[in-house]
């Protein structure tokens, strides 16, 4: 029998500890420096939506990553933090400070009770019932107009300060993408110790032999149920930020193209390194704007990307970038 | 094609002005529309119309000398798209924005105006609100709103015979306004309301809300459908012989594209037409004549008609402003008559609304060609109806 321990050698291989720490701080220092460096407020306004982008790939991909599963409805729990915010903040319903704990903590508690049912049911079953699960959320939020009138979306008005914090510095490009920055490589190296926690190790170990883990006395459901709420939880936060930048919650935070785009964006950046999702998301955003101004027909180059990339590039912009780091180093 | 090569033509004449003519600082125009999807047919009618009048008062000289210049992003008439494309435009620094098609868009980008010292002007979008609760003074609107439609469809509703109608309306903000303002309008006429139909925007399959209207037993639809959902509608309509069985009428969907689409099926149907190129006044003929020599075979349609009335509108202000910073035209903007293809039309300074008049017809072949053609037209003072007291952005 394979202990999980032993299982550390099937674990995804990463680059040398010491260059990657460094690099990733240097990486860290460079973007916080970004707004101090005359950047437009244009670049940092689509850098703070390419970041909430890559916290939504992160979650999406490090449910692929740790479970080995393929949510096709990850835009439900994106949607989820920014209408929890935003319904309540609109009609009154709840102390502001109360709206914003909620918004952060019930796409993960929810994902966690669905997790307990839908975990279980491995491939492309699990992929159907999580688009399932967010249309028909998407369906609610369009149907029910008193919510946050339909498909038009609804304005949320934050008051001035939340938490002794001026919310207009939640909608300020400069200190918004501080903030996002910032929280996103929170996000990166939160997830990244939870990997290498025996937690998290036993999480790969059930992903790679779910009944081995099972037999040697593993409880399995409940630690897919919590990897899967702790990726909905990344991209309930997400969606918490979008809303507090945008000030805006429309239905289309729950469609399922957006859950689709996530994906795309965890695929070109590779799901092998925690990193690796929000690596493509800001490629794939940055490359969509670029194509997306050349040509109204963007998608059609998105897919013959991804196809290339897919390709030649089996794990991704973060495969590609390791295995060069570690051509150097050897 | 022709029709490019003379837009060609016309831009390349403007080019070749004298420098100091253009050297001044130009007017920079961001125009967040729906390039793709549901609402795609009535967005490249609005750029259409925006580059008809660029390219005219470029070759003219530009505004006072001031180059008109124009950039486009698609917002696929989704209000979170519409709200990113139209800030990427005015950080780009095109702050003057105009023509997104649906209301929801207007009022996603509405509360944002004054962070990115834009201004905004609604060329299509026609839910009440914009000129009502959610009115701020950067945003404009030329086009009639949904009260006025209201006001123009009520003498007609009476003089009809039908006394029972069904709601056939897309389910964003204006479909549910004009729900609201028939079902009122049908109610002091005594006339009943027996179906609402909400159908979301894009439907493809109206097979179902075409068979509860014939279920409900209404003698009358009124439909608040376009672009791509209205032929859809229509199309099926006519296949299930809804348009022979009853009364098809609305508001955006007796339009020239729509008729263009549906063919014969459409004559006879009635409904609230905004613009008409068969308008008998001396500047519409004139628009209409330009119009027909740039893009040949063609004239110009409802929302090329109501968008070219916002570059008019917004022409006059700058000149009136002196100045293209978005900040002065906002500021030029209201209180002033502008002479527009629709005649002089004043900006009201209590809600931001152009007043002009609204007009209700049929459509039937005019010049050899099935077109929507105005049999009743609503002076402005009544097609207008008075300023909402939830807007209190005057003073």
């Amino acid at each position: 029998m394979t202990s999980p321990a032993t299982l550390t050698a099937t674990a995804p291989a990463r680059p040398a500890r010491a260059p990657g720490s460094v690099l990733a701080l240097v990486v860290l220092g460079t973007g916080c420096l970004l707004p101090f460096a005359g950047a437009s407020p244009l670049l940092l306004s689509l850098l703070v939506q390419a970041i909430i982008g890559a916290m939504l790939a992160t979650g999406v991909g490090f449910l692929v990553r740790q479970n080995g599963m393929v949510s096709f409805g990850h835009a439900l729990f994106f949607g989820l933090g920014g209408y929890v915010l935003g319904v309540p903040m609109a009609h009154g319903l709840l102390p502001p400070e109360m709206a914003v704990l909620l918004a952060l903590l019930v796409p993960a508690l929810l994902a966690f009770l669905l997790g307990l049912v839908i975990t279980r049911i491995p491939g492309v079953a699990f992929s159907m019932l999580s688009l399932a699960c967010a249309q028909t959320f998407y369906e609610v939020v369009l149907k029910v107009r008193t919510l946050a009138n339909g498909d038009d979306g609804m304005s949320v008005t934050f008051p001035a300060r939340l938490f002794g914090l001026d919310v207009g510095l939640l909608q300020d490009p400069r200190s918004m993408y501080l903030i996002c920055w910032v929280l996103l490589a929170a996000v990166l190296v939160g997830l990244w110790l939870f990997t290498r926690s025996p937690y998290g190790l036993l999480t790969l170990a059930i992903r790679s032999n779910e009944e081995r883990a099972r037999f040697i006395g593993y409880e399995t459901v409940v630690p897919r149920a919590a990897v899967y709420a702790l990726s909905a939880g990344v991209a309930g936060l997400a969606g918490v930020l979008a809303t507090f930048y945008n000030g805006f919650i429309s239905p289309d935070m729950m469609h399922w193209t957006l859950s689709g785009s996530a994906l795309v964006m965890a695929v070109i950046g590779g799901t092998r390194a925690v990193w690796g999702p929000a690596l493509g998301a800001v490629v794939f955003f940055f490359f969509k704007e670029i194509v997306g101004d050349a040509t109204e027909h963007w998608p059609a180059v998105i897919g013959i990307t991804l196809i290339v990339v897919t390709l030649c590039a089996p794990a991704g912009l973060s495969g590609l970038l390791a295995r060069l780091f570690a051509r150097r180093a050897a | 094609m022709g029709w490019t090569m003379r837009l060609g033509g016309a831009l390349a004449a403007a080019m070749m002005l004298p420098v100091a003519a253009m050297a001044q600082e130009p007017l920079r125009i961001g125009v967040p529309t729906a390039l793709t999807g549901t609402y795609a047919d009535l967005g490249s009618q609005v750029k259409r119309a925006i580059a008809f009048a660029a390219a005219e008062a470029n070759a003219a000289g530009g505004i006072d000398g001031h180059k008109v210049e124009v950039e486009y992003l698609d917002t696929e008439a989704k209000p979170d798209l519409a709200r990113r494309q139209a800030e990427k435009l005015a950080l780009q620094g095109n702050k003057v924005l105009i023509g997104a098609i649906a209301s929801g868009e207007a009022l996603a980008i509405a509360p944002l105006l004054a962070r990115w010292d834009a201004l905004y002007i609604a060329t299509t979008n026609k839910s009440d609100k914009i000129t009502a609760e959610a009115c701020v003074p950067r945003m404009f609107r030329v086009n009639r709103p949904d009260s006025s439609d209201a006001a123009t469809m009520a003498p007609w509703l009476k003089g009809r015979s039908e006394e029972t109608w069904a709601v056939m309306a897309a389910d964003i903000a204006w479909g549910r306004d004009v729900a609201a303002s028939f079902g009122k309008a049908a109610a002091a006429q005594g006339k009943k309301v027996v179906l609402e139909n909400f159908s979301a925007l894009g439907t493809n399959d109206f097979a179902t809300y075409i068979q509860k209207i014939k279920d409900s037993g209404a003698k009358g639809v009124w439909v608040a459908l376009a672009g791509r959902d209205a032929v859809n509608f229509a199309m099926q309509a006519k296949q299930a012989g809804l348009l022979d069985s009853a009364t098809v009428a609305g508001v955006s969907f007796v339009t020239d594209n729509t008729v263009a689409s549906i063919g014969d099926a459409a004559k006879g149907v009635a409904g609230i037409i905004n613009y008409s190129s068969t308008l008998d006044n001396p500047a519409n003929k004139a628009f209409v004549a330009a119009w027909e020599k740039a893009y040949p075979g063609t004239t110009p349609t409802n929302f090329e008609g109501e968008t070219y009335i916002a570059m008019q509108v917004l022409f006059q202000a700058v000149k009136a402003a002196g100045s293209v910073k978005a900040a002065d035209i906002a500021k030029a903007l209201p209180g002033r008559t502008y002479a527009t293809i629709l005649g002089d039309q004043q900006m009201r300074r209590e809600d931001n609304q152009l007043v002009g008049p609204n007009f209700f017809g049929v459509v039937e072949v005019f010049d050899g060609k099935l077109r929507p053609v105005v049999k009743m037209s609503v002076p402005a003072e009544t097609a207008t109806v008075a300023p909402s007291p939830a807007c209190k952005i005057a003073g």
